[in-house]
């Protein structure tokens, strides 16, 4: 007591009032420190677009907050792991990117906890790529399926990465240095102690949650398999599941008129298992990487209002109206029952119903794959919410589609299985057994992409098997069909359909 | 003296304050963990019968977070893939809970089971439909003992956790940082403590060797004797077969339970509710009021497919002439009136779980819990039910232990002694579900008549008659 009572006295006045201001200045440091740190790790912004067309395609679903990737690790990894791509950056998994842009059309960028981080939303399987000849500049096209992006390529990349030895903090941040847009010091620190480790371990778990989808064939560019990543979702045991149920590839759907198709109560996806526009889109964006908790609901409903009006484009090459018009009427006794007055009008007694699998007669792979057991189960998604899930249903066949922008829509059938309209016109039999999907470069003649070119400017082409498991071309065919018609009736019924 | 005023106005006032404490934190308290909301108004009787609290949640009800997300942290304690629905319960295409299943808030949003998780049934006519569900109809595809392993399992394993558990609920849902405390530090280490002490008290039923529920069927008696009672465990088994409790007018004033063992439908209904966690206070016997009301008008379903009805009509006489005397009420009618088991001849074990013993100490329980109803006693046998929807109750006998009435007119040696229940698409040549295609084997579940209880003899009657007077006698009874 006596001793600090002299140690105290021994400071002179004015000494102590320098240490009373280190002091206070000293605790005012830190707490605007702590008031900056606080700002920074709540902090969760999104970069806004004015324009509705560039939100579908760069905005956020909101799936970043829970699936996002650092920017600086994505821009970094195919420098880093360039043996996990099949050629050089993102444009060899067929991402479109447009002038200017650093990040793919389909990717957005939003501010979470201090970090930059991505992630996909609608527009990386919405938008295409058309080129009328190999040598002209592609015109992309938004709501229309995508036919170049390899997702599951995409999904495999991330994962062989996360694998790699060399996916350590170390090699890493040694990489993003050379990223434009760097990480700031306290980014680094979190990099190094935590978030490398964090972002693996995420990979994978949902590599081993999304492994069975994996024993697939490979699905090529412009397809995924829907609804087993629901079941990824549930953790459903797999290995116990039917045989019947394990494939589910699909051919990239467009997304055109979603208002007309509401108003008319088209079911949707392609076995029609719902009928609630506001479920689909939801149901969609889990695909963006979003959960519950983390959808950006006001995001997803200005895309959603967006589609609603969103028209198909007009067919850019030449039509001979000729023949076009000889077609018209084939069109309407063949087709129109089924798809619609034309492009713009969807009316028609059986639209956007149920064809049952007996009678459509196509690969029944994917109607298997969606069950009862999975239907039951997604109503309790988004439970505690507004607006959880009520109207999945389990169908027995595949629903009649509208044709809005066909021309734009190859390959056909649901599994993408049928490169060309004039090919769908012939009987399974006679339809390609073999061919490449991946391609942007237009077939005018056929209506669809080249499909017979495996390579071109060192990016390989996808061979799709018609053989294997998933992949049949089968169905869709006989005289009610159109595939009894004359070569000439088909041409014009070909010629016809390029007007929608 | 002066000076002691202040400092007892001071203690009044701290006081006061921590009475408003207090009284602030037990209010918080009680709102988050006991006040009871009302569950939404439901469309009809059978939504309400269907999916309506019999207030069993405050007692047995799991928070309905946890429930939800179990299935997909441990989902190799169910038998399959599909969450819940592999384990045969019945659920219906947009709704967020499968029937039987309430969700009601009691201070958190809990899960509790009704009437219906036993008491529905789901059939369809062809693989490739969508199952039609009937309240109060027998349930033949649940396997209620694979979920009461499945829940206690997951309390036994290291992962059920707060932090394991709160991961996954974070997937599904944002709560509230109140409610993520109450969730970590209380909710999900009383429902583990409560799983595993349910855990206990189902020993009985885990023993190795035992025989198993299989779908569509429980041991009611032992879980009424070991649940009301605190009588020993013993070497007693008695898996039943679910019952249908449609069409209750008809059979009040009979002897219910196979066996008889209760006299009185209001009896039944409050024992069943009570074993399965309901409260006894005045909401759950206006729920009881409700129930029994309601299921006493309830019709059963009619036969969904055609039926001869020439071939029906040729079979109504041979029904008079050898089904009518025990199934049909009358005064000379052995209707819900026990059949001595000499007489009968149907597998034992089932009447054998139940004693008079047990019979006078569950009542003594019950009457301990203030609820007056016509108690429970012993027989001798088992009761011939009436046939009303009878389409829809197979597999048949008490046991379960045949497939279809047309292995019910057949002597036992010839009945399947191997076949699948569980799987829900019916077979109307034989009448009843199919129970040994492939897709039967791959859903279903395996019952062996050799196994104790399962026992497939007995009810010999109708098995002398001629091959077309069964064909007649069986489109005769599709359309009771």
């Amino acid at each position: 007591m006596r001793e600090t009572g002299i140690a105290r006295s021994s400071i002179q006045p004015q000494h102590k009032r320098w240490l009373w201001l280190i002091a206070k200045i000293a605790v005012a440091l830190v707490v605007v420190f702590a008031v900056y740190l606080f700002f920074r790790l709540t902090r969760d912004q999104t970069v806004v677009y004015r324009d509705d067309g560039d939100h579908f395609k760069y905005g956020s679903t909101g799936g970043e907050r829970a699936s996002g990737i650092p920017y600086s690790i994505f821009k970094a990894m195919p420098t880093l792991f360039p043996e996990y791509l099949p050629g050089k950056g993102y444009q060899s998994l067929g991402f479109l990117y447009e002038e200017g842009k650093d990040l793919p059309i389909g990717m957005s960028r939003r501010n979470f906890r201090g970090v930059d981080v991505v992630f996909f939303n609608c527009a990386i399987c919405h938008v295409g790529s058309v080129r009328e000849t190999p040598h002209s500049k592609p015109r992309y096209i938004v709501g229309m399926p995508s036919n170049t992006v390899n997702l599951r390529g995409y999904y495999e990349f991330l994962f062989n990465c996360a694998q790699n030895q060399k996916f350590t903090p170390d090699r890493l941040l040694l990489e993003t240095n050379h990223v434009a847009v760097g990480e700031d010091f306290l980014n680094r620190m979190i990099f190094r102690y935590y978030a490398v480790y964090l972002i693996r371990e995420r990979l994978l778990m949902l590599r081993q949650r999304l492994g069975f989808i994996l024993d697939e064939p490979e699905f090529g560019p412009g397809r995924i398999d829907t609804f087993s990543p629901a079941k990824a979702y549930f953790n459903f045991r797999m290995d116990k599941a039917p045989d019947t149920e394990k494939f589910g590839v699909v051919d990239l759907p467009s997304i055109w008129y979603q208002g007309q198709r509401a108003d008319r109560r088209i079911l949707l996806h392609w076995d029609g298992n719902n009928i609630s526009l506001d479920e689909r889109n939801l149901s969609a964006a889990f695909g963006t990487g979003v959960t519950p908790p983390t959808l950006d609901r006001a995001s997803l409903t200005r895309t959603a209002e967006y589609l609603k009006k969103l028209s198909a484009p007009p067919y850019p090459f030449k039509i001979d109206q000729q023949r076009a018009a000889n077609g018209a009427p084939i069109y309407k006794e063949y087709c129109a029952d089924c798809h619609g007055a034309s492009g713009r009008d969807f009316s028609g007694a059986l639209v956007g119903h149920v064809t049952p699998i007996e009678q459509i007669g196509t690969d029944r792979n994917r109607l298997d794959n969606y069950t009862f057991d999975l239907a039951v189960n997604q109503s309790t998604m988004y439970s505690g919410y507004a607006w959880r899930f009520s109207h999945f249903r389990k169908t027995f066949g595949y629903v009649n589609m509208p044709l809005d922008g066909v021309w734009a829509r190859a390959p056909f059938l649901h599994n993408g299985s049928v490169p060309t309209l004039r090919a769908l016109l012939e009987p399974s039999t006679k339809r390609p057994a073999v061919f490449y999907r991946g391609d942007d470069v237009y077939d005018q003649a056929n209506v669809g992409f080249e499909s017979n070119v495996a390579e071109r400017d060192g990016h390989k082409f996808f061979k799709l098997d018609t053989t294997l498991r998933a992949n049949g071309n089968w169905g869709h065919e006989g005289e009610a069909y159109g595939t009894k018609l004359t070569p000439d009736e088909k041409d014009a019924l070909v010629e016809y359909l390029k007007t929608f | 003296m002066k000076d002691d005023k202040p400092p007892t106005g001071r203690w009044k006032k701290i006081l006061l304050i921590f009475l408003v404490l207090f009284a602030g934190v037990g209010f918080v308290g009680w709102y988050k963990l006991f006040r009871e909301e009302n569950e939404p108004a439901f469309a009809n009787g059978t939504e309400r019968f269907k999916y309506g609290s019999i207030t069993a949640e405050n007692n047995s009800g799991l928070p309905y977070w946890v429930w939800l997300v179990l299935p997909r942290i441990f989902p190799e304690y169910l038998p399959g893939s599909g969450g819940y629905r592999s384990l045969g319960i019945v659920w219906e295409e947009g709704h967020e809970m499968p029937v039987g299943f309430t969700k009601k808030v009691v201070g958190f949003p809990r899960v509790a089971n009704n009437c219906a998780v036993c008491h529905a049934a789901s059939y369809r006519t062809k693989p490739d439909e969508i199952p039609t569900v009937i309240a109060a109809g027998p349930n033949h595809t649940s396997n209620i003992q694979a979920m009461l392993r499945f829940l206690t399992r997951c309390a036994q394993d290291p992962r059920f956790n707060s932090k394991d558990i709160m991961a996954e609920i974070n997937q599904v849902t944002k709560l509230s940082w109140l409610d993520k405390i109450l969730y970590k530090y209380l909710i999900i280490p009383r429902t583990r403590k409560a799983l595993l002490k349910r855990n206990q008290q189902l020993a009985w039923m885990n023993r190795p060797n035992w025989p198993e529920w299989g779908p569509g069927r429980d041991d009611p008696m032992n879980l009424t004797k070991y649940f009301l009672t605190s009588l020993p465990i013993d070497d007693s088994t008695g898996q039943a077969d679910m019952p249908s409790i449609w069409n209750l007018k008809i059979r009040e004033g009979t002897e219910l339970n196979w066996d008889g063992a209760t006299p009185a439908v209001r009896s039944v209904l409050i024992d069943s509710g009570l074993g399965l966690g309901s409260e006894h206070n005045a909401k759950f016997l206006a729920q009881i009021d409700w129930l029994e009301a309601f299921l006493k008008d309830l019709s059963p379903p009619k036969y969904p497919l055609p039926v001869d009805e020439k071939l029906a009509a040729k079979g109504k006489p041979i029904y008079d002439a050898t089904c009518a005397s025990c199934h049909e009420a009358g005064p000379n009618g052995q209707m819900g009136k026990v059949v001595d088991i000499s007489k009968i001849g149907t597998d034992r074990n089932r009447l054998d779980t139940w004693t008079q013993q047990a019979a006078d100490l569950a009542n003594s329980t019950v009457e301990k819990l203030g609820i007056r109803r016509i108690g429970l006693q012993k027989t001798s046998g088992y009761v011939p039910p009436p046939m009303d929807g009878i389409w829809l109750r197979a597999p048949y006998l008490h046991n379960g232990s045949v497939p279809n009435m047309h292995d019910l007119l057949e002597p036992a040696e010839r009945r399947t002694k191997i076949f699948y229940r569980g799987y829900d698409v019916y077979d109307p040549v034989n009448m009843g579900f199919d129970s040994k295609s492939e897709e039967a084997k791959l859903i279903g579940w395996r019952l062996d008549t050799s196994e104790r209880g399962n026992g497939n003899q007995g009810h010999i009657y109708g098995t002398n008659l001629p091959v077309g007077e069964k064909a007649a006698l069986i489109e005769y009874l599709k359309t009771r």
